[in-house]
């Protein structure tokens, strides 16, 4: 019988129940299932999140098998949000989802590399000499062996090394450097903390214990907008995405939301179901114009135009008008507009705007014994007297209790005057600074008079010198500035909407080419959906704007409109800038551990595009002429020099941080100071007095203040963000570049006074670039060691966001592969090779570190009225006022390693704080020996351990009030003493809720809300800004207390920019040299650099991930308009050449309609290490959007020692603006690959 | 098979030891018995460029060669898999094949690592060695003729595994292959290899069982291995073997 027959095809044998016929034995083949089973199988689930600069900050899953991960998903768990709010999941993007290729692509970096031509040296010398600081020395200080590597920067050659050879290499050169030349001469770069914070802190902590420098990013990447510290005293601060969705009405203005937000970007739809409203403001068709209810598309750089004549329409309709009572009680509540300022006379009869009136200006002070010169004064109406409210930054510092927004002034109500018409002793004739007019080749200008004029009420007060002055409030020349004629008399100001003047929806309409009546419309339903909902009005802002040279007009203009309708600190309403910062939340906790607070204070800081326009000599070739960005009204004879000069000025007045810092090493001043008989601060205030000690600053091409060595780590510096790339590659790096210009000494053009000029500048100033990464970027391929770090799923970390209140891990799904290893690992091991290597060199040594005049420290009530330089002998040089603070350090060389892995014993000391607060810590300490044991021996016995990332984590997590309730309640006390109210109920509910690690690792938690932040983590109320100095009444960190669109330094009065003015781009100069002279016979064009984030990658990460590439066009692209392709003759997908005096970029061309005449796009860090063919200009490999840049500073970002103008870490300086700049566009004709391959070939000319 | 372990070490990074190695590397290949004479020839040259060379030089020239970029990638998945989520699967497969040996990974290597994936063979029988890099041969075949091409002394390891594999590429089609190749770097091979089909919601061939539909049309391209570099065109005398294993990754 067959086996065919034997069984039954369509009936099987009954089978017997049993349990009372409940159960029932079923057999069948279950193997098909395997299929399906095998595909989702795995051993476990890690919790991890992508540490990319990126404000996503999502929550993945990373299925793990066998020790290997296989896949990733989007994580579902996050804690729901309350009735009547979408939730935040699911979270993540498609570049997230293509992570798990990065590990384990070929172009994952899989051992420590080092460039041949070093490491032959390196092994050579080890035999000459048995110390490697000796070995290292003997091949730096040789030229010939240096140029042996240097040169070779860039072009290949690598080698694998193990971790034994780089940490000795690396250990011995930083030992050498800090003997030799200072640990001010080692930098460091790694941006954006928030994104691994431990990652961070890794490097920074082992930087800040030697005296090293950490460099500064948010300002460099030109995030930082300015605008917000010199508005609010704040860096930045912004609404959950989740808030969007409590908006009454959107405006997305340069922001790309569903592109770059895409986790965050179903708020903005969401609330639309709510009937909001939503307007997209961008120059070229955009994702978010597609998404959006009304597109205004203003032409490039002009937004400030916009931004004006939107106010124009707010402050004549809802202000004066038709007043609203909302806005006029918010106004007189929250800004500088009822505070006094001080006409100054001039020759023609007119007067300018001077400064704020201040206690100290009248008679008695009136009655402020305490800081009466930073104390700002209004008019009391009630008593029509002048007062000196509450809340001012002199109140903030000695005194107690008084640093408040309540309307009070010496414990009296007030309330106090907006306006003086009506109430003023005369009209006078004020002049206002007027730009609008200056002709550019490339944007449009109206013609009218260069200072406006008009009539304003003013009130007459004696002074106490006797002087009698005229007072203005700033309510007053806000209504003059936006152009608003108030009917005294003559008056440059408009009376009607189409009148053509500044500062009209008809005068903006022949600049920005937006018609008058959508302004006019737009502007009114904004304000009157606020008026209507108190304040739930909202512009979210993309970066974009802020990366023109006058990015704070482009800011102040949306700020402004924001304030005169009082959507600050409401609800559903504010401003939302989520650029480049991502909120490190835990901040306060993050501190002590990143910049070596526990062990010594202060760490150096530097701001990076300072550093780099210094010491990648990008001001050798700077074009920009003072004159060209001053104000009609000042006098130009006060600001001689080239950008250069400022800056340094700025840095010696003690306004801006330094590095390297003196021109001579630190460690070795001490000792002089003892020679000579002195204290050390003593010793350097004469010194620097009788100029035999100065900045590095002041001469960066001496060899003394070269820079030497630089780390970077979780960055690609070289790939994506260095500005005036061609010049770091030439003078840091020493290495072929693409640079055309020629510099001021072979040119010509105004001189630096302050600097000393070298007609040979030095190449090649760094000995030594290391650089961490998974990846082989572009700064890799510069190095000349690269570290292999874990990735994200390979290591323990944390990550916040400003998107969203959530805190995120980063774990280790498995071990590192290959020989990776975790920066905190890596650090370590750096570490422990440099305490070795120290032995013999370096001991406990003294070194000096100059300390700016810090923002929310007691030094920013640094020269309160006009500016005074001390070189100049125009003032005593006082450390800490009119000069940097100059503080002796002490540093334990051999113990580095021992401090790195602990905790150091300052918290229980002095304490832990920040923003100006600070509280006691001792609890939090002694609770780490606990949680994280205690060294038993050595100088760091009975101080807890920080050995792992999560030691490290959990030291973070401990100390933040964020994360730890106890601290919050000290913290909200802590400033509760400074404002005399109580707001320990923000955090009492949370007292116990302590977040540690392991709880983040579970599920996200949402934080406690801190002082830190002027939001609330709240259960009722989404994140938003100034949310806390609203409703709790703590005063924004300015001189008045208030929001100020009043900006009094001399400075910015002279650079014409104390109130908001439309500036048209600067002229950069960089094309007219190159147009026509290297001609490949294709016709050229002049063309506006835009770089916008893009949608296949962040940054550079994921841009050169396969499944990114397909979806783009693979390679470097550029974006132009049909119109501008027509001229040039150029098609889509033709190869083109952009290029000027910086330097040149080779890409593919995208037509398309969506890019308007004038513009080229480029998306912001498209690597060059994929499919970039040679340059004909150049002749070497294309450049990155960066090789076309270069940084050009802004006098008014290097102000310092002025209240919210101070400077902090990331918070005020001078950023890389870059979106000024052109290029000459032209098809290319031959496409050279320079690989020999031969794959080259020849366009067809244009004809 | 021993000389599987010569080849292993030949291709691995070049280090000192490798290099006072020559003599019992040269003994193991003179020894051999599954070899041709001209084969061993060039795997003796090898063995002399790669121990006697200065071996910075070596070392600089292995991290251009293999250490950067996927064409000249050793991880054998790279090629077959790409990027594809299928990578992850198909690595763990291979492990458990390791395993069921008896061997477990102690090397911070991924299991497709060439060198590593012939030391396992060398533990096998002869003709489980020849399956194996039958299964293997066309990757083995384009990286020789890549390596050709660039004038690599390393080419005459993988003519080596191929003369193993009883497969004898035919050198001239290679060539040819490997030179048309556009490289794989441009973005036409990119949206080339990646390129969906445009989804026909209606069947212009009318019959709605042929799969022609917008449901069988995304089923097989789910099924299809999305392999970067290979196709059945470049591997001469395999264009009706479908392989099991290693190239499909299961």
């Amino acid at each position: 019988m067959s086996h065919l027959i034997d069984k039954l095809n369509y009936f099987r044998k009954k089978r017997e129940p049993f349990a009372n016929g409940h159960g029932e034995t079923h057999q069948a083949s279950r193997d098909w299932e395997n299929g399906y089973r095998q595909r989702w199988q795995h051993d476990k689930v890690v919790r991890s999140t992508h540490g990319v600069n990126c404000t996503g900050s999502c929550s993945w899953k990373i299925y793990v098998k066998n020790g290997l991960v296989t896949w990733e998903t989007q994580q579902t768990d996050y804690p729901r949000t309350r009735p009547d709010l979408p939730n935040h999941e699911p979270r993540g993007c498609p570049r997230g989802a293509s992570y798990s290729w990065y590990m384990y692509s070929a172009n994952r970096l899989k051992y420590p590399l080092m460039r041949k031509s070093l490491i032959k040296l390196w092994r050579a010398a080890k035999q000459q000499h048995k110390d490697p600081v000796d070995a290292w020395a003997s091949i730096v200080d040789d030229p010939r062996k240096t140029e042996q590597y240097k040169t070779r920067r860039g072009m290949g050659g690598f080698v694998r090394s193990n971790w034994d050879e780089v940490n000795e290499l690396i250990g011995a050169a930083n030992v050498y450097t800090a003997k030799q030349h200072g640990p001010d001469r080692i930098i460091g770069f790694s941006p954006i903390p928030a994104m691994s914070m431990v990652s961070y802190a890794a490097g920074s902590r082992y930087l800040s214990l030697i005296g090293g420098v950490c460099m500064s990013f948010y300002d460099w990447y030109c995030d930082l907008p300015p605008a917000s510290p010199m508005t609010w005293g704040e860096q930045t601060d912004v609404p959950e995405s989740a808030d969007w969705y409590n908006s009454g009405y959107i405006i997305a203005w340069g922001s790309n939301v569903p592109q770059t937000r895409t986790p965050d970007a179903h708020f903005f739809t969401e609330v639309r179901y709510k009937g909001t409203k939503t307007v997209a403001i961008t120059p070229d068709f955009a994702e978010v114009s597609k998404l959006s209810d009304e597109w205004l598309n203003p032409k490039q750089g002009t937004d400030a135009a916009l931004g004006m004549a939107m106010g124009h329409v707010i402050l004549r309709e809802f202000h004066l008008e038709k007043p609203s009572a909302y806005f006029t009680d918010y106004v007189r509540r929250y800004t500088d507009m009822p505070y006094l300022v001080m006409l100054e006379p001039r020759e023609d009869g007119r007067y300018v705007p001077g400064r704020f009136l201040r206690a100290s200006d009248l008679v008695d002070n009136l009655g402020q014994d305490n800081n009466p010169e930073w104390k700002t004064i209004a008019l009391d109406e009630t008593s029509d007297q002048l007062t000196a409210p509450n809340g001012s930054i002199g109140y903030r510092w000695g005194d107690k209790g008084k640093w408040n927004l309540q309307q009070q002034a010496e414990g009296q109500d007030v309330n106090l005057r907006l306006t003086l018409l009506d109430k003023h002793d005369e009209a006078v004739d004020v002049a206002f600074p007027y730009f609008g007019g200056i002709q550019h080749d490339h944007f449009p200008h109206v013609e009218y008079k260069d200072t406006l004029t008009h009539k304003m009420p003013a009130r007459k007060v004696t002074l106490a010198n006797g002087e009698e002055a005229r007072l203005v409030t700033v309510y007053d020349l806000m209504m003059a500035n936006y152009g608003i004629n108030r009917g005294l008399g003559e008056d440059d100001g408009a009376t009607s909407y189409d009148e053509v003047r500044p500062y009209t929806p008809a005068w903006q309409e022949q600049i920005t080419g937006v018609s008058r009546d959508k302004v006019i419309r737009i502007a009114r339903e904004f304000a009157d959906n606020a008026d209507k909902t108190k304040g739930r009005s909202m512009v979210i802002v993309g970066a974009g704007m802020n990366h023109w040279y006058h990015m704070d007009m482009n800011y102040r203009g949306l700020i402004n409109m924001l304030i005169m309708c009082g959507c600050i600190g409401q609800s559903g309403g504010g401003w939302a800038h989520y650029v480049g910062q991502e909120k490190l939340r835990p901040q306060t906790g993050w501190q002590p551990l990143a910049f070596g607070l526990d062990w010594q204070r202060p760490p150096r800081h530097m701001n990076s595009t300072s550093f780099f326009y210094n010491h990648s000599s990008q001001w050798r070739y700077e074009k920009l002429d003072v004159t060209e960005i001053l104000s009609p009204l000042a006098d130009p004879r006060k600001y001689q020099g080239s950008l250069i000069d400022f800056n340094v000025r700025s840095e010696r007045m003690g306004w801006l941080p330094s590095a390297p810092q003196l021109n001579r090493n630190p460690l070795t001043i001490a000792a002089e100071a003892k020679k000579a008989g002195l204290g050390v601060v003593e010793y350097v205030t004469q010194s620097l007095k009788d100029g035999s000690l100065a900045f590095a600053a002041e001469d960066p091409d001496a060899p003394e203040n070269h820079p030497r060595n630089l780390f970077i780590w979780r960055s690609n510096l070289l790939g994506s963000s260095g500005k005036g790339h061609e010049y770091m590659l030439k003078y840091l790096l020493g290495t072929t570049n693409g640079l055309q210009g020629k510099d001021l000494g072979q040119e010509g053009g105004v001189m630096p006074q302050e600097v000393k000029w070298h007609d040979q500048a030095p190449t090649g100033k760094l000995d030594l670039l290391v650089t961490l990464d998974f990846r082989m970027s572009t700064t890799c391929l510069y190095s000349d060691i690269v570290l292999p770090t874990a990735t994200w799923y390979e290591k323990d970390d944390l990550n916040t966001s400003d998107m969203h209140p959530f805190i995120h891990p980063l774990t280790a799904a498995t071990d590192p592969a290959w020989e990776a290893r975790s920066d905190w690992e890596i650090y370590k091991g750096i570490a422990k090779s440099f305490s070795k290597a120290a032995v013999g060199h370096l001991g406990v040594e003294t070194d000096v570190v100059t300390l700016p005049l810090l923002h929310d420290a007691p030094a920013e009530l640094g020269q309160p009225f006009d500016v005074k330089d001390w070189k100049k002998g125009e003032c005593e040089l006082i450390p800490g006022k009119t000069a940097p603070s100059i503080i002796p350090v002490e540093r334990d060389y051999p113990n580095t390693y021992a401090r790195f892995t602990s905790l150091g014993p300052l918290l229980e000391k002095l304490g832990n704080g920040g923003k100006g607060i600070s509280w006691d810590t001792k609890e939090e300490v002694n609770f780490l020996r606990q949680l994280n044991y205690q060294h038993e021996e050595g100088v760091n016995a009975g101080q807890p351990k920080i050995e792992t990332a999560i030691d490290a984590a959990e030291v973070i997590l401990s100390l933040a009030p964020e994360t730890n309730g106890h601290v919050a309640v000290k913290a909200w006390a802590a400033l509760g003493q400074i404002t005399g109210l109580d707001h320990t109920h923000l955090a009492i509910n949370k007292e116990e809720e302590k977040i540690r690690f392991r709880d983040v690792v579970a599920q996200p938690r949402k934080i406690i809300s801190s002082p830190t932040w002027s939001g609330l983590e709240d259960e009722h109320v989404s994140y938003n800004a100034g949310y806390t100095n609203v409703h709790e009444l703590i005063p924004w960190r300015t001189l008045t207390g208030r929001q100020q669109f009043y900006q009094d330094h001399q400075w910015m009065r002279d650079f014409g920019e104390a109130l908001l003015v439309y500036r048209p781009p600067i002229d950069t100069k960089a094309t007219q040299p190159m147009m026509g002279k290297k001609t490949n016979g294709n016709p050229e064009k002049a063309l506006n650099w835009i770089t916008p984030h893009q949608k296949w990658g962040i940054h550079s990460t994921y841009s050169d991930n396969l499944l990114m590439l397909t979806l783009s066009r693979g390679g470097p692209i550029v974006w132009l308009s049909e119109d501008d392709a027509r001229d040039i003759g150029v098609e889509d997908n033709d190869w083109i050449e952009l290029f000027n005096t910086n330097g040149s970029i080779a890409a593919r061309a995208v037509v398309s309609q969506r890019v308007m005449p004038g513009m080229v796009m480029m998306y912001h860090a498209q690597e060059r290490i994929v499919n970039v063919p040679g340059s004909e200009i150049t002749g070497t490999r294309g450049g990155i959007h960066n090789s076309v840049t270069r940084a050009c500073p802004k006098p008014t970002h290097m102000i310092g020692g002025y209240a919210q103008q101070s400077y902090g870490f990331n918070y005020y300086g001078t950023v890389g603006s870059n979106r000024d700049e052109f290029v000459i566009v032209r098809k290319m004709k031959r496409v050279d690959w320079l690989d020999g391959e031969g794959n080259d070939y020849a366009q067809e000319a244009v004809k | 098979m021993q000389l599987l372990k010569v080849i292993a070490r030949l291709m691995d990074y070049p280090t000192e030891h490798l290099q006072a190695a020559r003599d019992a590397l040269t003994a193991v290949v003179l020894e051999d018995r599954h070899l041709a004479t001209r084969n061993k020839d060039v795997l003796l040259s090898c063995i002399e460029a790669l121990c006697e060379g200065d071996l910075l030089d070596l070392q600089e020239s292995y991290v251009s060669l293999f250490d950067r970029g996927r064409s000249l990638s050793l991880l054998l998945f790279e090629h077959v898999h790409g990027e594809s989520r299928d990578r992850g699967q198909a690595m763990v497969d291979l492990m458990e094949e390791y395993a069921r040996a008896g061997l477990e990974l102690d090397a911070k290597e991924l299991p497709d690592y060439l060198p590593l994936f012939l030391e396992y063979l060398s533990t096998q029988p002869a003709d489980k060695v020849q399956h194996w890099l039958e299964d293997v041969h066309h990757i083995l075949g384009l990286l020789a003729e890549r390596l050709h091409q660039r004038e690599s002394i390393y080419q005459g390891l993988f003519e080596a595994l191929l003369a193993l594999a009883g497969r004898a590429p035919d050198r001239h089609q290679l060539a040819e292959i490997v030179a048309a190749e556009a490289p794989d770097d441009t973005p036409e091979a990119l949206d080339k290899v990646w390129e969906e089909e445009m989804v026909r919601f209606v069947d212009d061939q009318g019959s709605s069982c042929s799969g022609g539909d917008v449901v069988g049309q995304r089923r097989r391209e789910l099924e299809q291995v999305q392999t970067i570099h290979l196709s059945d065109k470049l591997v001469p005398g395999a264009d009706a073997a479908p392989a099991s294993g290693i190239a499909r990754g299961a």
